[in-house]
């Protein structure tokens, strides 16, 4: 269950150094390769603290070994869920952060030969004081299985929240995972695929929105080790204001990992003028008989583009806010239940204003008419 | 300036012939002591600022350390024994029997003339490459291009004020260690000054001038293109360069003025157990082009990023080029840009080939600044592995702080399709032709952007490398 | 004529670089259907552009006043909410939003057309059957590969949602696409019925107008208002070409 970490005003904290890295680095010069966190830390001796299974802990987790000790040290237990062979989970597994509380959750989801299980972590912020949530999920999908993952994580511009994802898939797992990062002061989001299994597969989408003086460090890593592994990643943002984002994204195909295939795709969208875009995407090879290919694309909306829109009504900075819109909108169109559902509308309450924000749910809710 | 050249034999290895130094500077337990660095720079007749300089870079070099979270390692260098790089007197091949077999193998089968070969192996100078630097030279200065060592321009008056106001001004000796080693103890290189609105009809070569002074280990080549002038400057060839002591740490400095044009070529085949630690950077002012070729063949490892600063507006830069990991090999090369100025435009396209076990890492950065309106950058970098005991890595990094910047990225990583050599087969190639016949197309963006000896060369180069007859 | 829903007066217009527009003259009375007809290179879809307010061209003399509103001066988006509407020969493509997110969001900003979520959504279906439009394309990207036919569409869907007061068909490329003159002429016939608006269509071959009901035809060559007429000058156009009129634009 969750556990709270508000910021008391002589609250115990620690510096997290250099976490969120990716397996291949760059110069350092270009303050690209990683985040340094100051997190709190409360004592918790004496505490009885549930640990999830031995078979966890040799999971690989995209913000790395130091963010795992900082988390199982501050989470008052670990949450384990098992979905057992076979089984076809309907209800999501949700793991539901309060940012306001500072909540911070270490989940362990075993999905066992052939299941099916949806994972839910959605982190909901709406305070003005400083806090720092933070969501570690490991997960072990085993033979024929398939995962489906969604976050989202809309907290205000004074909270931070790191969010560290590790999934092992086995022969034949399906992993889909879709990760909404809609606001934050400082978010820190890692996640790491190990496909060692044969056949395994991952298609991972991050859609992101940052705005003001927001810091949002992102760190995807797929390890393809089993033969005929299949990744696709596919990152979509748009960037606002000063927003301060960096993105390492690693596919990494191993020797042994023959008939593999890895691509991964950037696209951001600038369109604010202090803006600073930091991307990193990585192929590391060493086997022949492979694909990879990535691709990055940082750019802004399109002299055409503008004059188009112009002609139907938009001014420059209302079409800028129709790509804004659109990342919200698939957000709620893929958030499977509720608390998803609200840390959406929350945000999209801030950045797009309150009528839009219920706009889109209206239109496509069968709930009964409503004058406007 | 005429120098008394006749007696090529005479070449000047006593440069470096010091004597380890019994001053007990701790610090310079190493050897590379600030005496050694006094005796080369008065062997050279400097003046005092380019003493000085040499002095506070070796204080740099010992300060520094190299990273260590990314790159090749550099354990093979003996850094505790550093002058036997700088001094390597007692090591230097001076026989041709002295030289390895396979680098005699390699002339041979380039067809690198008998006459060539003592000289390129850095044991002899029998070879006259000297009259045809000298031919060169002349025939440039009708048109007021200067194209000599710097050493040469340091003690020319008209000269000296101009190496003094560029040299080290680019690539500074705080930018990494070996940056530092190099402006410690630099000795030889290119001075080349195209006056302004000059463009000279063919390319000038850096080869002919190999052996000319001292030992090529840390080369400073320096390049100044007046405004609305036009350069095609070409380092270095396919045959090997052996050196017994197997450090490379050079630098290149180019300043491309207003509306001038540079093409520098390049193509490096630093013997198997080489260090290949080169730093070359461009300035381009406004409205101008800086154009790179390079072939990177060779060396035990590589650390080369040319890096190219469009500081004028309109200013633009084209990177072609390629690198070739074969075994025992770990090059890690690239390319970095920083677009500063307004309506810049920068395109990066590289190819890589890894085999044999050969690592190869393609390592860039492009960094647009905050006022480069409308700047455009794309890069594309393709990768070959053609077997699967090679490495091929694609580490590129983006720093983007202009709204209005567009910037695009692509790499693909793969191999030689089965189908591509079954049709070559098909229509007579042997397996290994047609994998060769691949490979040399795959390096043709390259290749074409060669003079045609060259481009002969390099395809010279790719055919033995696949056939791995160079150890 | 103050009366007259758009007057053109004396444009005279170009790019940085050439002169395209030398004094041009054309008014068009609201719910009126007019022609603009000539050559290649005449300028007639220059013409259009200037009228929606691109700022690729710059107006160095004249006027063109709108509703009783001096627009010459006035950026395109204003231009559009005040109800002139163009619809483009090539539909520029916008990755990363929806149709229905677009169409949902330029709605909104019009004070007439505001209104709930769902009924909105109604109103879209409705057109889209019209046009014989799947629904599946709500959720597609913008313009983003759809084929020359269903962008068309979707422009004509654009035309019918947002009830302008003019709509300026260019349609030069469409002359000769049997597709096209299908959804143009079937989006045409349903704009009058149900909005009465003005149409000005550009055109230079005239097999587009057959099943048109047109109040006034103009002329155009080189940059200059040559003729202007009733129905019947098409029919002339149609016979004898532009010939006749080349001489009078020196």
């Amino acid at each position: 269950m969750p556990s709270e970490n508000t910021q008391a005003p002589e609250a115990p904290s620690i510096t997290l150094h250099r976490v969120n890295r990716p397996p291949a680095q760059t110069w350092n010069r270009l303050h690209a390769n990683d985040i340094t966190l100051t997190v709190p830390k409360i004592s918790r001796k004496g505490d009885v603290y549930f640990a999830l299974p031995q078979l966890f802990s040799g999971i690989e987790t995209g913000m790395g070994d130091k963010v795992t000790e900082w988390v199982t040290s501050q989470a008052a237990d670990a949450r384990y869920v098992e979905v057992p062979a076979r089984a076809v989970r309907e209800e999501p597994i949700v793991i539901s952060i309060d940012a306001d509380k500072g909540e911070v959750s270490d989940a362990g989801v075993m999905v066992r030969e052939g299941a099916r299980a949806t994972i839910v972590v959605s982190v909901t912020g709406t305070g003005e004081k400083a806090t720092t949530s933070a969501s570690l999920l490991r997960v072990i999908a085993e033979a024929g299985s398939r995962v489906s993952i969604v976050e989202v994580i809309g907290a205000t511009d004074a909270q931070q929240h790191l969010e560290s994802v590790g999934i092992r898939a086995d022969d034949d797992a399906r992993i889909d995972v879709r990760q909404y990062a809609l606001g934050g002061g400082t978010v820190a989001m890692g996640l790491t695929a190990d496909l060692t299994g044969r056949h395994a597969r991952i298609d991972l989408t991050t859609r992101y929105f940052a705005n003001g003086n927001e810091v949002l460090d992102i760190n995807h890593v797929v390890r393809q080790r089993g033969r005929d592994t299949r990744a696709q990643v596919l990152e979509s943002g748009v960037l606002d204001g000063a927003a301060r984002k960096s993105l390492r994204a690693t596919i990494d195909l191993v020797h042994g990992g023959r008939g593999s295939k890895g691509s991964e795709t950037e696209s951001v969208l600038v369109i604010g003028d202090d803006v600073v875009n930091k991307t990193m995407p990585v192929i590391l090879c060493d086997e022949d008989d492979v694909a990879g290919n990535h691709g990055a694309t940082i750019g802004s909306v399109s002299p055409e583009q503008i004059a188009y829109l112009e002609d139907r009504g938009l001014s420059r900075r209302e079409a800028e806010q129709l790509f804004v819109r659109a990342l919200f909108e698939d957000a709620l169109i893929h958030a499977p239940e509720q608390s998803s559902h609200e840390a959406t509308v929350r945000r999209a309450e801030v950045v797009l204003g309150t009528d839009v924000a219920h706009d889109f749910d209206e239109g496509f809710s069968p709930a009964a008419d409503e004058e406007v | 300036m005429s120098r008394e050249r006749t007696q090529v034999a005479d070449v000047d290895r006593s440069l470096y012939d010091f004597t380890k130094s019994e001053e007990g500077y701790e610090r310079y337990e190493d050897g590379l002591t600030p005496d050694i660095v006094r005796a080369i720079s008065a062997k050279k007749d400097e003046p005092a600022w380019m003493l000085e300089m040499r002095l506070r870079a070796l204080d740099l070099y010992h300060d520094r350390d190299m990273s260590t979270n990314w790159g090749p390692s550099i354990a093979g260098l003996d850094l505790d024994h550093i002058t036997t790089y700088v001094s390597p007197k007692t090591k230097q091949a001076k026989d041709w029997n002295d030289v390895p077999k396979d680098i005699k193998d390699t002339f041979e089968r380039l067809g690198i003339p008998e006459a060539e070969r003592e000289s390129l192996a850095g044991v002899g100078a029998q070879y006259d490459s000297e009259i045809v630097y000298h031919n060169m030279r002349e025939e440039v200065a009708k048109q007021g291009v200067v194209y000599t060592t710097i050493e040469d321009a340091l003690h020319d008056p008209r000269w000296e004020p101009v190496v003094h106001a560029y040299f080290g001004t680019l690539i500074p000796p705080t930018d990494h260690k070996f940056a530092a080693l190099h402006y410690a103890v630099w000795s030889g290189g290119s001075f080349v000054y195209v006056p302004e609105g000059v463009t000279l009809d063919y390319p000038l070569q850096s080869y002919f001038r190999l052996n000319a002074q001292g030992a090529g280990q840390f080369e400073h080549t320096l390049i100044i293109v007046e405004p609305g002038a036009n350069l095609h400057f070409i380092e270095g060839c396919s045959a090997p360069k052996y050196y017994e002591a197997n450090l490379h740490a050079g630098a290149v400095e180019l300043f491309v003025k207003d509306g001038a044009r540079l093409r520098y070529s390049t193509i490096e085949n630093w013997s198997k157990n080489m260090y290949n630690l080169n730093t070359k950077r461009a300035t381009v002012g406004t409205d101008s082009e800086m154009e790179w070729v390079s072939g990177s063949f060779g060396s035990h490892v590589s650390y080369l990023y040319p890096t190219t600063i469009l500081a004028g507006d309109r200013s633009s830069c084209e990177f072609t080029g390629i690198t070739f990991a074969g075994a025992t090999q770990d090059l890690d090369t690239g390319c970095k840009v920083i677009l500063n100025g307004a309506d810049t435009t920068a395109s990066v396209n590289t190819k890589s080939i890894s085999k044999d076990g050969g690592v190869n890492t393609f390592r860039s950065s492009v960094v647009v600044g905050r006022h480069a309106d409308r700047a455009r950058c794309t890069v594309s970098c393709q990768s070959l592995m053609l077997d699967d005991i090679s490495r091929s890595d694609t580490i590129p990094a983006m720093d983007v702080r202009n709204a209005t910047a567009q910037v695009g990225h692509e790499a693909t990583i793969g191999r030689i399709s089965d189908d591509t050599v079954l049709y070559l087969m098909s229509r007579g190639c042997s397996e290994a032709e047609a994998r060769t016949l691949v490979v040399n197309g795959f390096a043709n963006p390259v290749s074409k952007e060669l003079p045609m000896e060259y481009a002969v060369e390099m395809n010279n180069l790719i055919k033995l490398e696949m056939e791995g007859a160079i150890g | 004529m103050s009366d007259q829903l758009l007057n053109v007066s004396g444009i005279i217009a170009g790019t940085e670089d050439t002169s395209i527009l030398h004094g041009v003259n054309l008014t068009v009375g609201a719910g009126e259907t007019h022609v603009l007809m000539g050559p290649n290179g005449a300028g007639k879809s220059t013409l259009g552009h200037v009228i929606m307010g691109d700022p690729t061209y710059k107006v160095t003399a004249g006027t063109i006043t709108f509703d009783g509103q001096d627009i010459t001066a006035l950026s395109a988006d204003k231009r559009s909410l005040a109800g002139i509407f163009l619809s483009y020969q090539a539909p520029v493509e916008v990755p990363g939003v929806p149709l229905y997110s677009f169409l949902r969001t330029v709605s909104q900003m019009r004070p007439e057309l505001k209104t709930t979520a769902r009924k909105f959504r109604q109103r879209v279906g409705e057109i889209a059957d019209q046009l014989d439009l799947d629904q599946s394309f709500l959720t597609r990207e913008l313009n983003v590969g759809f084929s020359g036919g269903e962008k068309k569409k979707i422009e004509m869907l654009q035309l019918l949602l947002l009830r302008p007061k003019l709509a300026i068909l260019d349609e030069t490329d469409s002359g000769l696409d049997v597709d096209a003159l299908t959804v143009v002429s079937k989006g045409i016939e349903a704009y009058r019925t149900s909005c009465g608006g003005a149409l000005l269509m550009i055109t230079h071959n005239t097999r587009i107008l057959e099943r048109l009901s047109v109040d006034r035809t103009h002329v155009m060559v080189r940059g200059r208002m040559v003729a202007e007429g009733p129905a019947a000058l098409i029919d002339d156009i149609d016979r004898n070409g532009f010939e006749r009129f080349e001489g009078d634009a020196e």
